[in-house]
């Protein structure tokens, strides 16, 4: 199975490898198609338009939040809360929901290779009420060790969150939630249970039923759909106990001088136009998705996963950062070569057409657990084939020689 | 074929930096780093009577950060403040003799900029 085809940006750089999607997926012709369709065919604000076009848009919006809801296995559409990004997802269930009934010393649990993401808006937390956070550590597999918190001399009636990333952006390691989550939840009977799966969707099934949690975000940009939207999904009653982040058109039930009162969700938490191009690329994405079959991905991916194992922890002076065993791993790479800097190993990679990225990957929490300030992370996706990874080996062997590191 | 960047006077710098440390009891001790990247560096130096008379740097950052303090503080050592102050951004970059593309401009101008904030 060849995706490159499927991808018009490689007919346009027929040298480039691009090992960046961790960063932001490459996007296949249909999803262009739909942004294109929606400004050239159907064009025209949603909700509340009596005409055929604006239906038509309309159409295209919902539709989406169907998809979305049937992609993550949600209880219905009106679950599905659109959001610029993952990161605009979960500060609205932070300010939205946890602001409200998180107390001074109730204690969130989150990871070390948490991004910054799902790590900053629990510190603004923690400045603001006076919440303590707890990190799980990343043991030396670059596993998660969930089972030390059960160590820790502390009052597990006082969880009210556990907060964790499907998978890490620089470890590429994928946690297995539907353990770790019935295991934690054993002891933290009050948690409520956050996933950040915006690393995830692309690669993997994620399923909200099986992983039992009640919050979920990811972004479209990352699983080939357009940027400018995210998705935050929450258990029905638990938006209703949420409070909007914004305020204005769309979400109103009726307005009068003295007062507001709101749509119930998700038209709640919508305030404005929406990106209505964006939504309509992430419909398209998903159909993308679905048609090549993300078990398929999966087992495709496995295989540049096993190759790249195979070859760039063996050369000499690289240090990988993420586990040897491909199982429950993304094929994300994070590695340093001798005590050349990161930016350095990347500007020669990118002479050679050879895009990764370069520093602390908004994972400065993880980057001290590691012991380092930053990596090279080359990321793969269904459109990185093993020459691609090929041509990475050979690149790295140049900046060695460049920084005349010799074996 | 020589690479445009880590020329011989990059990776000269880079593995033999020069004034790399600490000064003791330093007149003024300045840190920053690059946003953008995560880079810091660190410059203690001596003045007497306006001038500079000794200054040493640690970093952790990229070959062009680090090639390009060495450089700068060989080259400042013995100026007067009021002179390192006027230094401009463009001389620095010509000095590394290199082709400096404005992605790196960051790197290689951290040192000037964390002496010319610090001494104003």
């Amino acid at each position: 199975m060849s995706y490159k085809k499927d991808f018009p940006i490689f007919k346009n750089n027929r040298k480039m490898v691009y090992l960046d999607s961790a960063a932001t997926s490459q996007k296949p012709q249909v999803v262009i198609d739909a942004v294109n369709d929606f400004f050239s065919k159907y064009n025209s604000n949603v909700h509340r338009g009596i005409y055929t076009l604006s239906e038509k848009a309309e159409e295209l919006y919902e539709g989406t939040r169907k998809k979305v809801a049937g992609l993550i296995n949600a209880g219905g559409a009106s679950e599905i809360i659109f959001t610029g990004n993952a990161t605009e997802a979960i500060n609205l269930a932070a300010f939205g929901y946890f602001k409200k009934f998180l107390k001074k010393d109730d204690i969130v649990v989150l990871s070390e290779m948490e991004h910054h993401s799902n790590v900053v808006p629990w510190l603004m937390l923690k400045k603001s009420l006076g919440i303590k956070i707890y990190y799980l550590p990343v043991n030396e597999d670059y596993r998660l060790d969930h089972l030390r918190l059960m160590e820790q001399k502390i009052n597990f009636s006082k969880v009210k969150l556990i907060s964790l990333t499907h998978a890490s952006n620089v470890l590429g390691t994928v946690n297995p939630l539907e353990e770790i989550i019935p295991s934690l939840k054993k002891e933290c009977t009050n948690a409520k249970i956050l996933i950040d799966a915006a690393q995830s969707i692309p690669h993997i099934p994620v399923n909200v039923k099986k992983m039992n949690c009640d919050f979920l975000a990811f972004s479209s940009h990352k699983m080939f759909g357009p940027s400018g939207v995210g998705v935050l999904y929450a258990r029905q009653e638990l938006l209703e106990m949420t409070d909007p982040l914004f305020y204005g058109g769309h979400m109103i039930a009726n307005v009068d001088k003295e007062k507001a009162r709101f749509l119930p969700a998700p038209a709640k938490f919508e305030a404005g136009t929406g990106k209505l191009e964006g939504v309509a690329g992430l419909g398209a994405a998903i159909d993308y998705l679905n048609t090549r079959d993300i078990k398929v991905i999966q087992k495709y991916e496995h295989g540049l996963t096993k190759y790249t194992l195979s070859r760039l922890p063996k050369i000499k002076n690289v240090q990988l950062y993420g586990s040897r065993n491909f199982l429950n791993r993304l094929p994300v790479f994070s590695f340093n070569i001798g005590a050349i800097h990161p930016h350095d190993v990347s500007e020669i990679l990118n002479r050679h057409g050879v895009c990764v990225r370069a520093g602390h990957h908004c994972a400065q929490v993880l980057m001290d657990a590691c012991q380092t300030a930053g990596t090279v992370r080359a990321s793969l996706s269904i459109y990185n084939t093993k020459d691609d990874v090929d041509k990475l080996i050979t690149s790295i062997e140049d900046v060695k020689n460049v920084f005349r590191l010799t074996d | 074929m020589e690479d445009p960047l880590y020329r011989e006077i990059i990776l000269e710098h880079w593995q033999n930096p020069q004034n790399y440390g600490s000064v003791k009891n330093p007149s003024f001790d300045l840190s920053d780093n690059n946003p953008s990247c995560g880079d810091k560096i660190r410059i203690t130096g001596k003045i007497k009577n306006g001038k500079l008379i000794d200054v040493r740097f640690t970093c952790q950052g990229c070959a062009v950060s680090k090639a390009s303090a060495s450089i700068l503080t060989g080259q400042v050592k013995g100026m007067l403040i009021t002179e390192i102050i006027k230094l401009k951004e463009e001389d620095i970059l010509k000095n590394l003799g290199v082709e400096i593309t404005p992605a790196r401009y960051n790197c290689a101008l951290l040192c000037l900029r964390t002496f010319q904030n610090g001494l104003k």
